[in-house]
């Protein structure tokens, strides 16, 4: 959508809301997506510095 | 722990262990998953065991075993593992040794050796005999001692009956890397082909077997698995297919010979029907006909019929709608409706049944695609998908210490918050009532995630405004019943359900997905883009629920960054 007028935010950005709670589920342990995604946790790995890796 | 095998040495197998066949796969040097056939040339290997004169038979000539010496033949023993007497049902076992109570274990009693005599044989004893048959089988094939594998199970399989199967497998000398949930495995199975794209997706796997039937509802998101829900039914299965062309060529043969008496009253008749009824229904998976042919099925006489494919349709038509029934509950089961499903894996032998396959098709919308042999010229063979996964899963994990293979399918890892609903942006109008939510990271999807979309800019560039949302789907139904209303008086005297099923068929109903953006997050601006520019939005969830955002001009540099903390946080920006 085109900016409205007089629209003005820090860094023109600004939050409004938050996410919903989540609701807490079971990952299938299997394939290599969750082996990666296993990996990334037990290291307290982020996504970036997984891809530098 | 000290007598468990050094990773370098492994040599692991997938293993499909059901009640009814089990069967073994590897994985190619090229990666690709592959069933192996064993001595006898099947790679659907029948579960049986039976003992003749102390010489172990197994698979398809154990399975032949069940006319002439039932009594020393033991099958369907899967489910018996790791249970206790009263919880279990027999019924699949009235026509081979029946299970017994043993202290606090499952066995039977079959004469196992060339003595004369009956031995007490546990269901954890005659699994282990099973599985070290299936470790030679691959043993064989490969000429490297297999010494490891990726079991199976079904997703209700308890923690008891696992680790029983565990016992069982490393008894027969199989060290059990991981069990894997069997709908999983199908999934794995289609998701590992080179030709496969990871997309966020709905996937409900139905696996058909012979003595049970379980439906899966899985989100697919990024190649991760989360199970939404599950169905099970004992009832609706295979032997129930054969059951119905048991009873028709019962009926046949005693209209045809007065004196045979009825071939289902004795138990040697009983199992011929049985068998040559299950091979007729697989011959009519493949073909439009097929024979139906026992030498001296009852009273010395024999019997010979055929059956095409339309009259047996006809016949097991409840069973089938028994089918396509299950899935639609394990999908109201999730809370989703049929349009949320992108695709339905047909798996287990049942499915190779075409008119299950077409039946699922019907109810379900055109968007869903159902992968089975009938009606996906991709499908992979229903039979082989769960023995495929564990192959695959096999050959991941199979250089992992074991206690890395412990620590990564540990709860502290496998229970993550997954998002309520989608995070989206809002196209074409600011306003919530009007706009178009589209979603980027779909409800249901485990954190940390992050997702990257490209979306187009309205009109001549300029300044723009994007909103990111948090959007639900609903269903939006759209009446058009135009001639229900004047036909309806003309079959007033009909009952109520006919009447029902008229205004079903006169209603056409058309369903459709949308979104309703149930609250706005964030808002970014960009200004002075090009002509036609397009905007990239990535959006990057963390472990607590903080997300941060990312959005710029593609080609761009710099755009605008910012987050916002997880729920429950106080100081809401960042």
């Amino acid at each position: 959508p085109v900016l409205p007028e007089g629209w003005s935010a820090e860094k023109d950005f600004k939050a409004v809301g938050e996410l919903t709670h989540a609701t807490d589920r079971n990952i299938e342990p299997v394939g290599p997506h969750f082996l990666a995604h296993a990996r990334r946790k037990r290291h307290k790995r982020t996504f970036s510095e997984d891809d530098r890796i | 722990m000290s007598e468990e095998e050094s990773p370098a040495t492994r040599v692991a197998i997938g293993i499909s262990f059901g009640n009814s066949y089990s069967s073994i796969a590897y994985t190619t040097e090229d990666g690709k998953a592959a069933v192996i056939a064993n001595e006898e040339g099947d790679r659907q290997i029948p579960s049986i065991l039976s003992y003749v004169e102390g010489e172990e038979f197994q698979g398809t000539q154990a399975k032949a075993q069940l006319v002439r010496n039932p009594k020393n033949t033991v099958a369907y023993f899967r489910d018996f593992l790791g249970q206790d007497f009263k919880s279990i049902d027999p019924t699949p076992c009235h026509q081979s040794a029946h299970p017994l109570q043993h202290d606090s274990t499952i066995a039977f009693k079959i004469q196992d050796t060339a003595e004369d005599t009956e031995n007490i044989v546990t269901v954890s004893e005659i699994t282990t005999r099973h599985l070290r048959r299936l470790r030679n089988s691959g043993t064989d094939y490969l000429g490297k001692a297999v010494n490891a594998a990726v079991i199976t199970v079904p997703t209700n399989f308890s923690d008891a009956q696992k680790e029983s199967l565990k016992k069982a497998a490393k008894d027969a000398d199989i060290e059990v890397l991981q069990f894997i949930h069997e709908p999983v495995a199908a999934l794995l199975a289609y998701d590992a082909r080179p030709d496969a794209k990871i997309a966020d997706k709905i996937v409900v796997v139905a696996d058909l077997g012979g003595i049970r039937s379980d439906v899966a509802v899985i989100a697919s998101r990024g190649g991760m698995y989360s199970i939404l829900a599950t169905a099970h039914d004992y009832d609706v299965s295979g032997t129930q297919l054969d059951q119905v062309l048991m009873d028709h060529f019962s009926k046949e043969f005693i209209k045809k010979h007065k004196s045979g008496g009825d071939p289902r009253e004795s138990d040697r008749a009983l199992a011929k029907l049985k068998l040559e009824s299950e091979a007729v229904k697989k011959s009519l998976s493949i073909g439009s006909s097929a024979n139906f042919s026992v030498e001296s099925l009852s009273n010395g006489l024999d019997f010979t019929s055929t059956i095409n494919r339309t009259r047996y349709e006809l016949l097991a038509s409840k069973i089938f709608a028994a089918f396509t029934r299950l899935v639609l509950h394990a999908v109201e089961k999730a809370n989703l409706d049929p349009l949320d499903i992108t695709e339905i894996i047909l798996a287990g032998g049942s499915a190779h049944t075409p008119r299950i396959a077409s039946s699922i098709v019907s109810s379900f919308p055109a968007s869903t695609a159902v992968l089975a042999p009938s009606t996906s010229p991709t499908a992979i063979n229903p039979s082989e998908l769960a023995a495929r996964g564990a192959a695959i899963q096999a050959s991941l994990i199979q250089e992992f210490e074991s206690e890395d293979i412990e620590q990564s399918t540990h709860p502290m890892v496998t229970v993550t918050p997954h998002l309520a609903r989608a995070i989206g942006i809002l196209c074409i109008s600011g306003d919530e009532s009007s706009g178009v939510f589209r979603a980027l990271v779909e409800a249901e999807t485990a954190v940390p995630v992050r997702r990257t979309a490209i979306v187009a800019t309205p009109r001549e560039g300029g300044d723009v405004l994007i909103k990111i949302c948090e959007g639900r789907r609903e269903i939006k139904v759209t009446k058009s019943t135009p001639k229900a209303k004047d036909k309806k008086g003309t079959v007033e005297e009909d009952d109520d359900s006919e009447d029902d099923y008229d205004s079903e068929e006169e209603e056409d109903e058309v369903r459709e997905k949308t979104w309703k953006v149930e609250k706005v997050l964030a808002e970014a601006a960009l200004r002075g883009l090009k002509k036609g520019a397009k905007v990239e939005v990535q959006v990057n969830v963390g472990h607590d629920l903080a997300v941060t955002c990312h959005v710029r001009e593609v080609g761009g540099k710099g755009g605008v960054r910012g987050g916002w903390q997880a729920p429950g946080v106080a100081n809401g920006s960042a």
